[in-house]
Order: C-alpha cells, then sequence, then structure tokens
C-alpha cells in the first residue's frame, strides 16, 4: 500500500490519472443522477396525466347512474374498474369525507381521516372550513402494504343543474363540491420501468468512465509518462557523469522541446567536459614542459654558479700565486748567470724557468676564465673587433704557418657586450683551429646574420682543416677543464670560457665535425637591432 | 745610471726585482706601500718607479696619479698579478710608460726600463 502511494507521490501521470478519473467519476454521477431524476419526473407527469384522465372517466361513467340515483349501478360500477395490477381501489366520497361507493366493499361506510390527502390537498387544516391552498395538490405517491409505488389521485365530483335539479333533492343548489372521487393507482410498472433503466444507466456510465480512463491512461502513458521516464533515466545516467546519451524524443510539443534541450545540453556538457580534459592534458603537458626546462635551467643555474665561485678561486689564487712565481721566475734567471751556459745546473734552472711559466700560463687561463661575466659593456661591431682578433694573433709564432680567409657580412653587425670578451671568444677559436691543424692550414671565418625562433641573430663560422673531434669527445666538449691537447698545452677552459659567455649574451655555440677533414664552429650571439 | 724606485707589499716582489736591477747596475729604493714610496719621492729624486696596482694601503692608480701631478718627469711602470686590458689601458692614460704582468722575468723588467731611458726625453 505504502509502495502505491509513494509511486503516486512521485508520478505526474498517477496524479494525473487520478485528478481526471475523479472529475469523470463525479461528472458521471451527476449526469446520471440528473438523468435518472428527469426520467422519473417525466414518467411521473405522465402517470398523473393518465390519473387524472382515469379520474374524470370514473367521474363521467358514474354520473348517469349516480343522477338517477341507483347506488347499486354506482357500486357496481366502482368495482369493476378495479384491477390488482393497474387499479387497486377507487373511493367516491361526500365532502365531510364519508364513503358513498368504493371497490373495497369494506370501506363503504367509513370516513376518509382527516390526515389524508384529500382533506389537506385543497385545505390549509385538516378541517374542511378552513381556507384553502393557492394551489391544490391532486395526487401523492406513497407505499402499499406490499411495500411497491402507488400513485393516490382525487378528483372533485363539482356540482351541476341537473345534480340539483334531479329528482331525488339530495344536493342543494349552493353546494360548490358535491364529493370526491379517489383512486390508488399502482406504479408497478413505473418502478420496473425506473429499475430498468437506471440498471442500463448505470451500466452506461460506468463502462464510459472506464473506457474514457483506459483511452486517458494510454494517451497519458504514451504523451506523459513514457516521455518522462525516458528523461528521467538519460538524465539519471548524465548525472552519474555518463555522458554518451541522448533522449530519443522527436514530438513537436513540450515534451520534444525539453527533450531537444536536454540533448544539446547533454551535447554542451560533453563537449565542456572534453575541453576541460583537453585542457588538463595540456596543461600536464605544459607543467611537465615547464618543469623540464625548470630543471635544466636549474641544472644550468647550478653549473654557472659552480664555474663563478670556481672563478672567483682562481682570480684569488692567481692573485697571489703570481707573487712568488715572479720570485721564482727571477732568482731562477739570477741563478742561472752564475753557471756556465748548456752546463747541466743550466739546464736544470731552464726547467724550472719552464715549469714556472707553465704555470704562469694555467694561470692566465684561469684568469680568463674568472672573467666570464662582462665588466662594460657597449655597442660592437663584430666584424672590426674579428679583424683586430685576426691582425693581433696573425705574428705570433703559432699562426706563422696559417692562412686566414676572411668572408664577412657587408653590413654592419652590432651586438651588445663587452669586446675583451669577444675578442676571448674568437681568440680561442682560432687557437684550438690552428692546434687541431697543428699550425699549419687555413682557417676559414664567415660572418653571417640569421634568424633564429624570431631573434635575430649574428653568426660567426670557422671552419678548420684539422683532425676533427671524436664522437665521443662531442658532449663533454663545453665542460670545464677537458682537453684532449697535451698535458701542458692546454687547460681545458677555452672552449667553456667562450661557451659561457655566448651563454651569458642570450647566445650559443654549435660544433659540427668530420674526423679527419675538419671541424667548423658556429658562434651565435643575439643582434642588438632586433627590428626588421 | 737611473734610480729606480719600486713599490709593493709583497716583499718577494720588491727581492726579485731590486735583485735583477742592481744585478744590472742600477740603484733602487724598495717601498712596501703607496704613502711609503710617496714619502720616500718626496725625500729623494727617482727617475723611474715600479709600481704594483693593487695594494692594501692605497690604489696603484692613486699613487700613480699623485706621481704624475707632483713629479711628472717621473717614468712608472705598472705591474700587476691581475689585470685585464682595461686595466692596463687606463693606467696608460693616467701616465704610465708600460704594464707589465706577472710573474716576469729580470729580461722583462730591465728591458722596459731601458725602453724608457733609451728614449730622450
Amino acid at each position: 500500500m505504502k509502495r502505491i502511494s509513494d509511486h503516486i507521490e512521485k508520478s505526474v501521470a498517477a496524479k494525473l490519472m487520478i485528478a481526471i478519473g475523479l472529475l469523470m467519476i463525479v461528472v458521471s454521477f451527476i449526469f446520471w443522477y440528473t438523468t435518472l431524476q428527469k426520467q422519473k419526473k417525466d414518467l411521473m407527469s405522465i402517470a398523473v396525466k393518465y390519473g387524472t384522465s382515469f379520474i374524470n372517466f370514473t367521474r363521467q361513467s358514474t354520473h348517469y347512474s349516480m343522477l338517477q340515483f341507483q347506488r347499486e349501478m354506482t357500486q357496481k360500477a366502482l368495482e369493476n374498474l378495479s384491477t390488482p395490477a393497474g387499479v387497486e381501489n377507487v373511493n367516491i366520497y361526500d365532502h365531510s369525507g364519508k364513503i358513498y361507493f368504493s371497490s373495497d366493499k369494506d370501506r363503504l361506510g367509513q370516513s376518509v381521516a382527516t390526515s389524508s390527502l384529500a382533506c389537506t390537498g385543497c385545505h390549509t387544516e385538516p378541517d374542511r372550513s378552513s381556507s384553502l391552498l393557492k394551489s391544490r395538490q391532486t395526487w401523492e405517491v406513497h407505499e402499499n402494504t406490499e411495500g411497491s409505488s402507488v400513485m393516490k389521485v382525487i378528483g372533485t365530483i363539482p356540482n351541476s343543474p341537473d345534480c340539483y335539479t334531479a329528482q331525488c333533492h339530495i344536493h342543494a343548489k349552493e353546494q360548490n363540491i358535491l364529493g370526491f372521487i379517489e383512486a390508488d393507482l399502482s406504479l408497478g410498472l413505473i418502478d420496473e420501468a425506473l429499475l430498468k433503466q437506471r440498471l442500463a444507466l448505470t451500466a452506461y456510465v460506468i463502462l464510459f468512465v472506464l473506457v474514457i480512463s483506459l483511452f486517458v491512461g494510454i494517451i497519458i502513458y504514451k504523451i506523459v509518462s513514457k516521455p518522462v521516464q525516458t528523461l528521467v533515466t538519460v538524465m539519471e545516467k548524465v548525472a552519474g557523469g555518463d555522458l554518451g546519451h541522448s533522449v530519443p524524443i522527436n514530438s513537436t510539443d513540450e515534451m520534444g522541446v525539453l527533450a531537444k534541450a536536454f540533448n544539446s545540453m547533454i551535447k554542451d556538457l560533453k563537449e565542456a567536459r572534453d575541453q576541460r580534459e583537453e585542457w588538463t592534458n595540456k596543461l600536464e603537458e605544459e607543467i611537465q614542459k615547464k618543469t623540464a626546462e625548470i630543471e635544466r635551467t636549474h641544472a644550468s643555474l647550478i653549473q654557472t654558479e659552480k664555474l663563478a665561485s670556481l672563478g672567483r678561486m682562481a682570480a684569488g689564487v692567481a692573485h697571489e700565486i703570481n707573487n712568488p712565481l715572479t720570485g721564482v721566475v727571477t732568482f731562477s734567471h739570477l741563478l742561472k748567470k752564475q753557471f756556465e751556459p748548456d752546463s747541466d745546473a743550466d739546464k736544470d734552472i731552464n726547467v724550472i724557468i719552464e715549469q714556472a711559466e707553465r704555470c704562469s700560463k694555467i694561470i692566465n687561463n684561469l684568469l680568463t676564465f674568472a672573467r666570464a661575466t662582462p665588466s662594460e659593456k657597449g655597442e660592437v661591431n663584430i666584424n672590426e673587433v674579428l679583424s683586430r682578433t685576426i691582425f693581433m694573433i696573425k705574428n705570433q709564432a703559432k699562426f706563422h704557418h696559417i692562412k686566414f680567409d676572411l668572408s664577412l657580412e657587408e653590413k654592419q653587425l652590432v651586438i651588445t657586450g663587452d669586446t675583451s670578451q669577444f675578442q676571448q671568444i674568437f681568440l680561442n677559436m682560432f687557437i684550438n683551429a690552428a692546434d687541431a691543424m697543428n699550425g699549419r692550414g687555413t682557417i676559414t671565418v664567415v660572418t653571417r646574420s640569421v634568424k633564429e625562433e624570431n631573434n635575430k641573430f649574428v653568426e660567426i663560422e670557422f671552419t678548420d682543416e684539422g683532425c676533427g673531434i671524436k664522437e665521443e669527445d662531442m658532449s663533454k666538449l663545453f665542460e670545464p677543464f677537458y682537453t684532449t691537447k697535451p698535458v701542458g698545452k692546454g687547460t681545458g677552459l677555452g672552449l667553456s670560457v667562450s661557451h659561457g659567455i655566448a651563454k651569458h649574451l642570450g647566445g650559443h655555440i654549435k660544433v659540427k665535425s668530420a674526423v679527419g677533414k675538419g671541424t667548423s664552429f658556429f658562434v651565435r650571439l643575439p643582434l642588438t637591432d632586433q627590428s626588421a | 745610471m737611473k734610480k729606480v724606485l719600486i713599490i709593493d707589499d709583497e716583499a718577494i716582489i720588491r727581492m726579485s726585482c731590486e735583485r735583477s736591477l742592481q744585478a744590472e747596475g742600477f740603484s733602487t729604493g724598495v717601498a712596501s706601500g703607496g704613502r711609503e714610496g710617496l714619502e720616500m719621492i718626496e725625500k729623494e729624486k727617482y727617475d723611474v718607479v715600479l709600481l704594483d696596482l693593487k695594494m692594501p694601503d692605497m690604489d696603484g692608480m692613486e699613487v700613480l696619479s699623485n706621481i704624475k701631478s707632483s713629479w711628472p718627469d717621473i717614468h712608472v711602470i705598472m705591474i700587476s698579478g691581475y689585470s685585464t686590458v682595461d686595466t692596463a689601458v687606463q693606467a696608460l692614460r693616467c701616465g704610465a710608460v708600460n704594464f707589465i704582468q706577472k710573474p716576469f722575468s729580470p729580461d722583462t723588467i730591465i728591458s722596459a726600463i731601458n725602453d724608457i731611458t733609451d728614449k730622450p726625453d
């Protein structure tokens, strides 16, 4: 029971059906009731008509015998009029209520009760001298001893000239009403007809309510309940996060509009979710990218910091060591003078001097490394710096047998930075090239302006004809203190310093090499003028 | 023979220069700081000053400009253990005649001094 009431509570269709059903029952009952009442009334008015006709007929059929004062004949006539199925009783009585003639012989001579319709139908009080009612009641329905309906009809016997002039002289001329005719007519047939009609009508109404309810139910189920249920099912799925559904309703009514709106909402939701997922994925990718970038930057920062502290330490060490070295060199030279040239002692002292000079070289390189950060920044023409550097080194012993092949970009290539730092890079490139070629060959230098990721760079290419760089050395090329040169020849700082300078300025150095053929270094530095 | 004053806070440099120069017959004086050096120049006349760039009591550049403003005839040769091209250029602009980087051999010093003294004043 509770489940049914719960279902009704939750179902719009059930509520609608109950409301429509109740309304139909009420309307049908009113129809049923009024129809039956109308029929009853119609039948009663017909019965009254027939009753009145019967009274008139009785009056006329007994008129002559009463004028002739043939009482036997009158009595006989009444007895004949009475039939068991139709006319139950016919009485004629005078104004005082005394029964003169009756189809029931037992009632002859009796008086009609003052409470009966004979009196109350015309008089306001149960007294014949009381005043008369405006509208008279000539019939009433009551039940007989057997329980079936009986209609009592009453008609007057008015005075007329042949009455008061008759030989019997019973009635005076002044009397208005001489007596009454009263008949009890059985309504059994009418009752039977009414019952049949009531049964038929009831059956019709019930059938009508049932059929209409069934149709209304089907219509509500089809139009409301089923679509709502479909909608609810899909909505529950969607609410559960499953957006791969749509409502299969194609009607043009409000339900269809609702389904269409809901479908478009699901579509929007799905799109939004897809977009969100896409964003999330993108964001994750971006985060991973940024994390990797940060890690790289971090690593490079650590490297830079390492190099910087190394540089500071080198500067301090260089400064301190140069003083004692001066002493070593000076006193070695002074000592050398006390021995014969080419004597053993002279040769030994030469070793001391050479080694002291080697120390000095190492220290000079360390100092260069310490100067990796620029001291003074300015606008520098790269072609000019290149030419000056080449001019400076040309006369040095290392470059005596080296040819320089220059191919410089005609327009000015201006970059911002410290001239000495650029010289440092170029010098390192030239020294490396010369070492790679064992001091003999051609160094080709090319400058050009290039574009990289929308930034403008100057590219300086240094190509030698040297031994080339082995594949396994490539990755360590820019690491500080990494060198392939023989001990005492290189410190492994040249490329690392150059790379550090280029990176610090926003550029980089790239290498291409073929073992046995030569190496090309490409130094890229950002141009000051980035406008097109 | 020219008189040379060596101003350096490092004893080994003073000793090295003194010995190198004396071996070549130069008369020398030594000062362990800028102030002491300036006092010595005031008392005695020197032709050449070997001046260290970095000293604790007084910066070599400051000493150089003091010497150049009071005794423009004195030739100053800067010596430094740790220098850049810029400092060298700056020193030369301020009136130094040469710039020698440590460590140096006796020959470097001698030839640098000879270069000046050979030149006609």
